[in-house]
């Protein structure tokens, strides 16, 4: 470890900010006087509890959708397709989901008026409590589309370390239908490779606001909302129960935490009893077609609520019924547009230097840790640590550090906060990108009389091209994503889409929050886009450049 | 051109010898062979001679190319011209663009794709440069992969078992093309291989890698 240097400053921009946060939050945390405040707060007891159930129910709910996805998409031999559908769904941030599934689904939204008045009869929005329902369903909806997703991408990810065609074509030949025999053979393997993962998506459910924000319960609130409402007003003394409660949310969560790890050791257990049941299910066709309808319906659920945030950000006065938006879209697009020049400079300057000094950092690191499957392992499980930890926890330490610091609110701090969470992304595609190169290239070179440097340059670098620019696409999404760094870190002074998108969602203005939610939504697929696009233009008449 | 000449070459994996010393010279022009079996440390001689040895594998001896000493130079000054089993051409690359990159920059550019397409007239590929190697069948990929290290002047061939992936037919036209251009060049010439056919070929020297244990035992 030691003679990897690049490794040691990758690890020490991620580790020593996460810890001093963590440290930080339980110091200012632990304050009797504010903790006995916060649990005298009426409501605070179900806002904990359905901050838990809206967590660990999308959490059960998109793991299994997402295996069910990997298995029918394998079995179906449209393997290769499945990340096209899941990346406008993955690339979208949180907060941009949260907003059109409000805007979808609301009593005035979308979906009542394209069926109104016709078939429902109504000519006002009914009262109904839809959206940030006290059961959290919406919100737990809203979180499923986006985890089955990312869960997804995991599952793939996993899947180039195992020999699924083989061990499928075996299940198969012993007369086991397709989805019994992924599910009973490949599934339990590639569980296991996506315990990371599957914890930091539990640990977002329970902690984020950009969901909950738009689309959860209102009275109360779950319970991240809560504590970003106390951190956000002006009187100290509520400051101070934010802090206490972040202590709360982390136990809070290290509770479903351990649940989640004993429910999943069940599972593994229950689908050995399965394999080992010797039922063949050799006709599965009904339960195939029973699962490829939930997952399109989801996944069609999604795409409308992108389609929702175009509409609404085009629409003044909107009446009730009328499915579109009437009056001179492009001219209201053109007002906000000034407005919007400065928000999406700011958000696209920042996205554009985490993802670069992200890169500065990971491809050095990746190129030390080549040949070390066990230190790459290591990196990644330290640089995965920032998703374990409630983002409200260690960011409320990191600020109270800033503020003594007396850098809150600079570049560098946001930049910074940007980089903690676009590191184990940029890790976990790189390091394994950079490891299949195959090292006698490098020996070639060498021996033709290249120098190492030429031979990075020359060799390597054009051979991970395809890969870095995925990586630059990714970082840039998650920061153009990410809601609670650019807040803390950057002490409210940083407009970009989400804080702008969270400030308008929060205080009920649907029509400014469709207009960040809209370049929220857009940035990243269109980062996205442009990342594919040059990829299949480059080396183009190279078929032996890896993809 | 010079001989190659090895001086108590050893290899050790964990502090235990492969091999008793190695000391020999290979002549300019002459091929000898090495064999043993498979975890002999035929491959990890060669990789030694060109020093890309693993971290986990320890060298000692010294290496020659005439009376230069190549056994403390960084792989890329010691111009040994190395082939392996698979052709290992750039995949990024054109044809002609791995070979300009073994081709030395003395020249300026129109001169230097003049000499990269007369080298790939001399091996029957003419017209070849603008090709991706992924086309290529292997018997053209291996060809490649020569002229690529013959470009780059090479003060001794060090082959690591390059005819073995190759079907019959391409195997024998290969060896006798990379034998004689060894010989035109009088380039001093290592090969590895646990193929008899291909130690018949060469016609030189033979050193059989054995375990140092394996003497006593008998």
């Amino acid at each position: 470890m030691l003679r990897r240097p690049a490794v040691i400053v990758l690890l020490c921009v991620s580790v020593i900010p996460t810890s001093a946060g963590v440290l930080a939050a339980l110091w200012s945390g632990l304050d009797a006087a504010a903790l006995t405040r916060v649990l005298a707060t009426p409501g605070v007891g179900l806002s904990i509890a359905s901050s838990i159930w809206s967590g660990v129910i999308a959490t059960g709910v998109s793991l299994l959708l997402a295996h069910l996805a990997v298995a029918l998409a394998a079995s179906g031999g449209w393997r290769a397709r499945l990340n096209g559908f899941a990346l406008p769904l993955l690339a979208m941030p949180h907060l941009a989901m949260g907003i059109g599934l409000a805007l979808l689904l609301a009593p005035s939204g979308v979906l009542l008026r394209a069926v109104s008045p016709w078939a429902t009869g109504f000519d006002l929005p009914p009262d109904w409590l839809i959206v940030q329902d006290p059961a959290a369903l919406s919100l737990i909806l809203g979180l499923v589309l986006k985890e089955t997703c990312f869960l997804i991408m995991a599952l793939m990810a996993a899947l180039a370390q195992v020999p699924s065609a083989k061990l499928q074509l075996q299940a198969r030949a012993l007369g086991y239908g397709p989805l019994k025999a992924w599910l009973a053979v490949t599934a339990p393997l590639l569980q296991r490779q996506i315990r990371l993962p599957l914890a930091a998506v539990l640990v977002f459910g329970i902690g984020n606001v950009e969901l909950a924000i738009p689309l959860g319960p209102g009275l109360p609130p779950t319970f991240s909302v809560m504590l970003w409402r106390w951190f956000t007003d002006p009187d100290p003394l509520i400051n101070a129960q934010a802090y206490a409660g972040t202590v709360l949310l982390l136990l809070a969560t290290m509770a479903a935490l351990a649940f989640i790890a004993a429910a999943s050791t069940l599972l593994t257990r229950l689908l050995r009893r399965a394999a080992e049941s010797g039922k063949r299910r050799s006709h599965d066709g009904y339960a195939r077609g029973v699962a490829q309808s939930v997952l399109l319906v989801g996944w069609l659920t999604g795409m409308l609520a992108i389609a929702a945030i175009l509409l609404r950000s085009a629409a003044g006065p909107w009446r009730f019924p009328a499915l579109l938006p009437g009056g001179d879209w492009l001219s209201r697009w053109l007002d906000v547009l000034p407005v919007a020049g400065n928000v999406v400079a700011t958000t696209v300057g920042l996205a554009a230097a985490t993802a670069i000094c992200g890169l500065l950092l990971v491809l050095p690191a990746a190129e030390q840790c080549r040949r070390d499957r066990r230190t790459r392992a290591i990196v990644g499980a330290w640089l995965f640590v920032p998703l374990l930890v409630p983002q409200m926890t260690f960011l409320f330490g990191i600020q109270v550090l800033l503020v003594r610091l007396h850098v809150d609110g600079t570049h560098l701090a946001v930049l910074w906060s940007h980089l903690i969470f676009s590191l184990p992304y940029l890790w976990g595609l790189l390091a394994p990108a950079r490891a299949t190169i195959d090292p006698r290239y490098q020996s070639v070179a060498a021996t033709l009389g290249a120098t190492p440097l030429r031979t990075w340059f020359t060799v390597t670098a054009p051979l991970l091209a395809r890969a870095t620019l995925l990586a630059f696409a990714l970082a840039f999404s998650v920061s153009v994503a990410l809601y609670l760094p650019t807040l803390f870190a950057g002490a409210g002074r940083f407009a970009t889409a989400a804080t702008e998108a969270a400030a308008s969602a929060g205080s009920g203005n649907l029509r400014l929050a469709a207009v960040h939610g809209l370049l929220l939504a857009v940035l990243p697929l269109s980062v996205f886009a442009l990342a594919y696009t040059t990829n299949s233009l480059l080396f183009r008449n190279r078929r032996g450049v890896p993809r | 051109m010079n001989a190659l000449r090895l001086d108590g070459v050893t290899l050790d994996i964990d502090g235990k010898a492969l091999f008793a010393p190695l000391s020999f010279t290979v002549k300019p022009g002459n091929v000898t062979s090495v064999v043993g079996p498979s975890g002999s440390g035929k491959s990890s001689l060669l990789a030694y001679l060109c020093g890309i040895l693993p971290a986990e594998i320890e060298g000692h001896g010294a290496v020659y190319a005439g009376d230069n000493e190549l056994t403390h130079l960084a792989t890329e000054r010691r111009a040994l011209g190395l082939l392996f089993q698979d052709s290992l051409l750039f995949p990024h690359l054109s044809v002609g663009g791995n070979l300009m990159f073994g081709l030395a920059a003395r020249q300026s550019r129109a001169a230097r794709l003049q000499r990269v397409n007369e080298a790939l007239a001399s091996v029957a590929l003419d017209g070849f440069a603008d090709r991706d190697p992924a086309t290529l069948s292997g018997g053209q990929k291996s060809r490649v992969a020569l002229l690529r290290v013959l470009l780059a002047e090479p003060r001794a061939l060090l082959l690591d078992e390059p005819f073995s992936a190759l079907d019959d037919d391409s195997r024998v036209h290969v060896r006798s093309l990379v034998f004689a251009e060894a010989q035109r060049l009088g380039l001093p010439t290592l090969l590895v291989t646990h193929d008899m056919e291909d130690v018949a070929a060469a016609g030189g020297d033979v050193i059989e890698l054995r375990h140092p244990q394996d003497r006593h035992g008998l």
